[in-house]
């Protein structure tokens, strides 16, 4: 095993740039997810890493071994990486057996006859399918050949283990059986694994580290509750997680760390804890997880319990069993809030936490 | 279980300097440069030539074009060709469309079953097809035997003439124009009818205004398809329009190349490298064409069957209208071509019981000449319809599943033979085994068939193959090369044995186009490797009608024999 490093990566396509110059190193045995939407140049890294696309600038090193330097011209065709991918279709072979499609890659290292059936045995036990052995991939389910996949990659000991989005083809419930069984399995081999995901509960979920990715370049990169708790910009608080976003011009400006005071299109104040310097009289938006807001208490108005109460205007309501989603309107900006309290009326007072809302600079449209 | 897996394997072997898939890539685009280029080049060549190509002094000219220009009746020539063309084309798409439209696309009663026997020229040849008009239609056919001549004067049709032999041509090309018309009918949006109906037209309006005008492309390019394969007949114009002194442009290279006793090679080169450019036109008008007919066609990704017409009173009038033309285009020939090859001599005048006879087939076992040709023909369809086979095989997934620098341009060369008329490939192998030192003998073999029948084929089995090698899902072989396998480990591995049926398929309709082919091979044979086809026009010439429907008889069943098989075993389908 090995860790990876990739610098300046750029591939394009026509002319559109996929990846642009990103860089990132993957530690030994750790677990990074690529996350973002289609399009982000997530697929092409790690089609790029495979050696299943050749990039058009940077370096790919794995270990001590060189991939990809287009300095140098260096280029590994897939077959001389050593990395283990397992694809979104699976890509089990059909006209081959569950164990013949684990012997491939051991046949071709020309691993002896009596290794190569204990290690399919192995393999097949440590993914929970020896009875399957022989079975062909078209009579087994979606999680079934996913497992066999894995199997598949896992038998050669990989180098470096790629998963494309590997559980997307799962319906909703068996999606969580099989990230539950995927995180258990993590822990167990510590394999040095890019997981590609458009699924922010399952970059949550499994990973060390996510990197999001947005228009080819890396918008982001930390632990899972970091990226969670401190987006660095709208987008990725947008992406990661249901947010609201609400424009809004500074008043008095703080340091970081300091009180603003913002004002809102409609003229209310709140006063916020600003995590990055605020400038007064700049365009702000500020940010809050649904989770974050509440109703406010009956007959509290303006600054209390250390949050601010803000008139709004109720525009839906849906019950989605157990919970309310209301929406609301608050200065001209949609806002989405989760209540078990049936709402009434066509007004709603909303309280908003003093810290704990993220600002980031520029106006609303930012985070569209 | 912890940590089950032993860390680290060996680490993977640097790639090699010279990965062993360039050999293989690049061997095989040369090898289908050569075959391709071959019989074109020499042709080229001899038609900017003032005197032969295999002798020593000559001197480049444009004479010979001025020449054949000046040569008498070449225009009539011309214009025969072009009327003929044109005449079979305008019967093929009519007959066509209509048969696409009520098989398809309405109630007729046992609309499968004549569909089916529509198609059976397709897998003919219009050789043979020729024969069974002339044993029922000819001078002395069944059936012109029949006509009251008495009240009715003479019969009325005259396979000697332009309209007799653009019907022929005409019924045995128009499965093709069928074949595009329904793929257009069934892939066309069922809704689009139903919405003209539920605004209240009716059966006939609906197929008028909304039916027939979404054929359009696809009555175009079959159009075009079949003027092309017009214009490179053979059989036709050689048995019925030779005689009436009616030439066509294939049959004037044919009697100035082969048949004639001092062949003016300049003249012969300049006709085909005429008919050459005429045809790339042609094919490179379908292939826009094409393009356009993808963009018209409305998908509706979904598989519905459309409503059928409902034909009402006129179901069974038609239903007896197509039989009628079934029975006397198709089962009647062939019918009375087989009958013919049992019998000693047919005339409506005696009982077929008194004529019965097996000796048509004992006289071809007893012809040295004719058995080697049934063999010959099994033999070069057997054994160059499997190398053929492997050659498309290898060119597929090098064109669509490589990185190889030039696939691009291979598969273009490797489409590019549908450009080449089968007498003008005759004779550009002729030229180019004569120029090259050192071949004679495979050119007194059936070798040169073997190499000839697969320049003419590779478009074809390319077409057999490539739709279901695009339909394996590239993943497959990608998770190969991750796990370490190179291109041709994955190809050998992964991609043919997925490709199995598309290559039976492929096989298939190689060997039944090697086993039917002549219009090549009359140029190119030698004394010992004759085939059927050939054998069959040397019959001809000698009035040997008996041994000719016997040698056609085996033909037909042989290749009744192998569609059946394919279709009933595989469910492979040949042809679309």
């Amino acid at each position: 095993m090995a860790d990876l490093l990739i610098e300046g990566l750029t591939k394009r396509f026509g002319g559109v740039t996929a990846v642009d110059n990103v860089s990132l190193h993957v530690a030994d045995g750790e677990f990074v997810t690529l996350l973002g939407p289609s399009g982000c140049g997530k697929s092409t890294t790690l089609a790029a890493v495979a050696g299943l696309d050749r990039a058009d600038g940077g370096r790919i090193q794995v270990g001590d071994t060189v991939y990809f330097d287009a300095a140098r011209g260096l280029y590994r065709p897939p077959e001389a990486r050593s990395c283990g991918l397992v694809f979104q279709s699976y890509a089990l072979w059909p006209h081959m057996t569950v164990a013949d499609n684990v012997a491939f890659p051991l046949t071709l290292r020309k691993v002896p006859g009596p290794e190569r059936k204990r290690r399919i045995e192995e393999v097949l036990a440590l993914v929970e399918m020896e009875r399957y052995a022989a079975r062909y991939p078209h009579e087994l389910s979606g999680g079934q050949q996913q497992r066999v996949a894995l199997a598949r990659t896992l038998v050669y000991h990989p180098a470096i283990l790629l998963l494309d989005e590997p559980l997307s083809n799962l319906d909703a419930k068996l999606r969580d059986r099989a990230r539950a069984w995927l995180g258990e399995l993590r822990t167990r081999l510590r394999l040095t694994t890019i997981y590609v995901t458009h699924d922010q509960i399952e970059a949550l979920a499994l990973s060390d580290r996510i990197v999001v990715m947005n228009g080819g370049r890396i918008a982001q990169v930390g632990a899972p509750q970091e990226i969670y708790d401190h987006p660095a910009d709208p987008f990725v608080a947008d992406f990661i997680g249901t947010t609201n976003f609400l424009p809004a011009r500074v008043l008095t400006g703080a340091p970081e760390g300091g009180k603003a005071v913002l004002e809102l299109a409609d003229g209310q104040r709140l006063e916020v804890r600003a995590e990055r310097p605020a400038t007064a009289g700049s365009r702000v938006t500020l940010a809050y997880r649904p989770e974050q807001m509440r109703i406010a208490a009956e007959g509290a108005t303006g600054a209390t319990d250390g949050g601010a109460v803000l008139r709004t205007r109720i525009t839906s309501r849906a019950y989605v069993g157990g919970l309310w989603q209301v929406g609301l309107d608050l200065a001209g900006a949609p806002l989405r809030l989760e209540t078990r309290q049936p709402p009434r009326g066509e007004e709603l007072h909303l309280w908003l936490p003093q810290a704990g809302g993220i600002l980031f600079r520029g106006g609303a449209d930012a985070a569209a | 279980m912890d940590a089950a897996l032993p860390r680290a394997e060996a680490a993977p072997a640097p790639p090699p300097a010279f990965p062993r898939e360039i050999p293989i890539q690049y061997g095989t685009a040369l090898l289908v440069l050569v075959l391709v280029i071959a019989p074109l080049l020499p042709v080229l060549l001899q038609s900017l030539l003032d005197g032969a190509l295999y002798e020593k002094h000559y001197n480049l000219t444009l004479g010979n074009f001025l020449r054949l220009a000046r040569t008498d009746g070449f225009g009539l020539v011309l214009l025969n060709t072009a009327i003929l063309a044109g005449l079979t084309t305008l019967v093929a798409q009519g007959v066509g469309t209509v048969a696409a439209i009520l098989f398809g696309r309405t109630d007729l009663p046992f609309s499968r079953l004549l569909g089916e026997l529509f198609l059976w020229p397709l897998y003919l040849s219009a050789l043979v097809l020729s024969f069974g008009w002339y044993a029922v239609y000819g001078p002395s056919g069944y059936l012109t035997l029949l006509w009251p001549t008495e009240w009715l004067g003479d019969a009325p049709w005259n396979l000697y003439s332009l309209g007799g032999m653009a019907a022929i041509a005409g019924v045995s090309q128009a499965p093709l124009a069928y074949i595009y018309c329904l793929s257009s009918a069934t892939l066309t949006d069922p809704t689009l009818e139903e919405a003209a109906r539920v605004s209240g037209a009716g059966t006939g309006r609906t197929l008028w205004r909304v039916t027939l005008p979404l054929m359009k492309p696809a009555i175009a390019y079959s159009a075009v398809l079949n003027f092309t394969i017009g214009l490179e007949l053979l059989s036709v114009p050689l048995i019925f329009g030779d005689p009436a002194g009616i030439t066509v442009l294939t049959t004037f290279l044919f009697n100035n190349g082969v048949s004639s006793p001092r062949p003016d090679h300049g003249l012969v080169a300049t006709a085909a490298a005429l008919m050459l450019v005429v045809v790339c036109f042609l094919v490179w008008l379908q292939n826009r064409m094409l393009g356009n007919t993808r963009r018209f066609i409305t998908l509706g990704g979904k598989a519905t069957r459309p409503r059928p017409f409902r034909l009402g009173a006129l179901r069974w009038p038609l239903f007896a209208l197509t039989a009628l033309y079934i029975l006397a285009t198709v089962v009647a020939p062939i019918g009375m071509l087989v009958l013919r090859a049992f019998t000693s001599f047919l005339s409506p005048m005696i009982p077929i019981s008194e004529v019965l006879t097996l000796g048509n087939f004992a006289s071809i076992f007893d012809y040295p000449v004719y058995s080697r040709a049934v063999w010959n023909s099994f033999v070069v369809s057997l054994v160059g319809g499997a190398l053929a086979t492997a050659l498309i095989g290898l060119v597929a997934v090098i064109v669509h599943r490589s990185e190889f620098r030039f696939r691009g341009a291979l598969h273009y060369l490797a489409l590019f033979p549908r450009a080449v008329p089968g007498v003008v490939a005759g004779i550009g192998f002729f030229y180019a085994f004569a120029l090259l030192p050192g071949l004679g003998a495979i050119r007194n073999s059936i070798w040169i068939l073997v190499i000839a029948f697969t320049m003419r084929f590779i478009p074809t089995g390319i077409g057999a193959v490539a739709p279901m090698l695009l339909q394996v899902s590239p993943d497959l072989d990608r998770a190969a090369r991750v796990q370490g396998a190179d291109w041709w480990t994955t190809s050998r591995r992964i991609v043919l044995p997925l490709m199995r049926p598309a290559l039976v398929g492929c096989f298939t309709v190689l060997f039944i186009s090697f086993f039917k082919e002549y219009s090549t091979a009359i140029f190119l044979f030698a004394p010992g490797s004759e085939v059927i086809g050939t054998a069959l026009l040397q019959q001809w010439v000698q009035g040997e009608v008996g041994m000719v429907a016997a040698l056609a008889t085996i033909q037909v069943a042989v290749i009744a024999v192998c569609v059946a098989a394919v279709r009933g075993l595989f469910g492979v389908k040949l042809h679309g």
